[in-house]
């Protein structure tokens, strides 16, 4: 090899490597919020509090940073309109965008910690970024409030508190439904560099399953660099399981719900909360009959999640989705800490933050119970017919 | 068989998207690192476009195939061309020229983000993909035009590098620009009809990819680079023919691990299985070692 193309090849290999940490371009219009009170500490509620939210606004996951804002933006609309906290005392938020990047995470957190405005945040949704950030909240000393982010490692201290229930906690139904159809055998096909999924399709479905009488006949793993399906789906075809477990992210599991069917499997198939918000629309009749449990759908009937469909639907003009209503049970969670302990202090949220979620609330994902400062609810089960969800159970 | 099947499939998939970025590297001497972007954003106008009117097969294709061309050749027009024209050697220009690559990549992946918010998306057309088993084999007619279109167009460019006028002309900006420019190669228009070939094949494999998959996202693009990045150095830089070989070696090795049930391992066996090929044979299975007068 001759030293230009021997050169080339090192500058080919710097552009590889670039290419993997180029950051898609984000917003931040995070504004003056004068008045306000982030870590005074002196045990009342100041006209403006500022919280900041620290997700991704931009990037591979911008689904759920976008959604929990809107969620967000409507509590806060509500919050602000009915005087929640008190005539004249209004909720600001100041969005940080992470861009999809740990390390732009981690940054962005310690922004907003430095920022004495900032009374509290809503953190990163990712389980990789917000797994990172949280022993940096509990040495700020700053209550953080993540949305999603499901894996261990991200409710680890005083300061660190998550609204979205983790996957885990909400799939047995899926696998009730499986027994009562009376499936025997189950094919696991998951994502296994994506930890919420490693963790489910390793541990907690076989659990499941096992407790169930179902025998787990195949598990595959693959990669989030996993694009085309046809030989897993060939491979669980020929197995010819009862059931199917899809635990992978939205592009994976549209062409995974194609290739099933292409490779003649038609067996039930049972995927993950990623698959709301129209995230499988594009897998059009192939994902007919697809069921998966959800914290939050549309077609829920608890009063509150019937309050905020309806009032979601008037504000954007459009569908809620989980990710919209954990922005807004993370915002009125908020909220409620401040009434609870009348103190808009950093100090103040937290010990609110406690109490609420010690009494648990009703918010758009139904009655919200707590597991320490963890999020339980009891979710739904849905099923995806025709480019909508209906209740299974 | 069926794995066999499968990993033509797969390599055909790695092969059209390879082609163009080959074509451009090995000719004109540009690592075009928004060829990915170029692939993914061709597919998105398409989704756009079939969103509001619903097209057959060719009226997609034609489609991205035309969009892919546009940015490619915008591309070249206002990131490469001028970077060329301002560097002193065309060393000088390699770095810059890469960098330009990922900051236009930037551009189109970040549109396609914010209007879609990364969720997958897909093509509306009126052709609907048939199934075909025969022996026992299942295949997809979207699959089967997959494997003809990128064995036909790699066979078909490689036989046109070697013996048309135009491909003696590409190849020979490929050895020695200055040279080749002296006997009257125009490098200009070449290189922007490289450009618009390999954009049109972005598009290309943009839409059929996206067929193929039922959806894509905007960052699919970005994983398929890498991808053709080694398929292009595993093959020898240059050699069409070995950008063939290289796609369908990476797509049965990556087959093979899968058959196996090692999932989580494909890229560490198939980037290692070609590390050590390239140890071997540094200059890829079927690139030349280059001789150098003194």
């Amino acid at each position: 090899m001759n030293r230009g193309r021997m050169r080339t090849n090192v500058l080919a290999g710097l552009a590889v490597a670039a290419v993997f940490t180029t950051a898609a371009c984000g917003g931040n219009d995070g504004g003056d919020n004068g008045g306000a009170s982030g870590d005074n500490g002196d045990g009342g509620i100041a006209e403006t509090i500022t919280i900041a939210q620290v997700q991704d606004q931009t990037g591979p996951v911008s689904y759920a940073g976008v959604g929990a804002k809107e969620g967000a933006e409507l509590a806060i609309e509500e919050i602000n309109e009915e005087g929640f906290l008190g005539d004249g005392v209004t909720i600001e938020m100041e969005e940080l965008d992470t861009g999809g990047e740990i390390e732009r995470a981690a940054s962005e957190m310690n922004k907003a910690m430095a920022d004495p405005n900032v009374s509290a945040i809503i953190g990163p949704t990712q389980s990789q970024q917000a797994a990172t950030v949280a022993p940096l909240v509990g040495r700020g000393e700053v209550p953080t409030v993540f949305t999603q982010a499901g894996s261990e490692g991200v409710v680890v201290n005083d300061w660190t508190f998550r609204a979205t229930p983790p996957m885990e906690s909400y799939y047995e139904p899926a696998l009730d439904y499986l027994e009562e159809q009376g499936a025997e055998t189950v094919s696991v096909l998951y994502n296994a560099t994506f930890p919420t999924f490693a963790l489910l399709g390793e541990d907690d479905v076989p659990a499941m399953a096992e407790e169930r009488g179902l025998e787990v006949v195949q598990s595959l793993a693959v990669q989030m660099t996993t694009q085309d399906f046809a030989g897993q789906s060939q491979q669980i075809a020929r197995e010819n399981p009862d059931a199917v477990v899809m635990l992978l992210i939205a592009p994976q599991s549209v062409t995974a719900m194609k290739q099933l069917g292409t490779a003649g499997y038609e067996g039930q198939v049972s995927a993950t909360s990623v698959q709301a918000a129209g995230n499988i629309a594009a897998a059009g009749d192939a994902a007919n009959g697809l069921i998966y449990p959800v914290p939050y759908s549309t077609a829920m009937e608890a009063e509150g999640s019937v309050a905020f469909t309806e009032a979601f639907e008037e504000k954007f003009g459009k569908d809620a989705n989980p990710y919209n209503a954990d922005g807004y049970d993370a915002m009125w969670w908020i909220a409620r800490a401040i009434e609870a302990s009348g103190d808009s202090s950093r100090e103040g949220i937290r010990e609110g933050l406690e109490q609420v979620a010690s009494e648990g609330y009703s918010g758009a994902m139904g009655d919200v119970t707590f597991e320490g400062n963890d999020a339980r609810v009891p979710g739904a089960l849905v099923r995806w017919e025709d480019g909508a969800e209906t209740l299974v159970q | 068989m069926q794995d066999v099947l499968n990993a033509t499939t797969l390599g055909s998939i790695y092969l059209l998207f390879a082609l163009g970025m080959a074509l451009v590297w090995g000719t004109i001497g540009i690592l075009n690192f928004a060829h990915g972007a170029t692939f993914m954003f061709a597919a998105f106008i398409g989704h756009l476009v079939t969103a509001r009117v619903e097209l057959p097969l060719l009226g997609v294709i034609a489609v991205a195939v035309l969009v892919g061309a546009l940015i490619s050749v915008l591309t070249q027009l206002l990131a490469f061309q001028p970077i060329l024209k301002r560097a002193k050697n065309r060393h000088a220009a390699e770095l810059r020229i890469l960098i330009a690559g990922i900051g236009v990549a930037a551009i189109p992946l970040a549109i396609a983000q914010r209007q879609t918010r990364s969720t997958p998306f897909g093509l509306r057309s009126s052709y609907s993909p048939q199934v075909y088993e025969v022996f026992g084999l299942r295949i997809t007619t979207t699959a089967i035009i997959i494997i003809v279109l990128g064995l036909v167009i790699g066979i078909g460019m490689t036989l046109w590098l070697r013996r048309s006028r135009h491909g003696l002309a590409l190849r020979a900006l490929g050895v020695d620009a200055e040279t080749s420019a002296g006997m009257g190669v125009n490098r200009t228009t070449l290189a922007f009809g490289t450009m618009a070939v390999a954009g049109g094949l972005a598009g290309l494999a943009g839409a059929l990819l996206t067929l193929q998959l039922g959806a894509i996202a905007p960052e699919t693009g970005d994983q398929l680079i890498i991808k053709a990045f080694a398929i292009i150095v595993l093959g020898g830089l240059g050699s069409m023919a070995g950008t063939v070989i290289g796609a369908y070696v990476l797509a049965g090795a990556e087959t093979l691990v899968l058959v196996m049930n090692w999932g989580t391992w494909v890229d560490a066996v198939s980037f290692g299985l070609i590390f050590l090929i390239l140890l071997a044979r540094p200059q890829g299975l079927l690139g030349r070692k280059e001789v150098r007068r003194t």
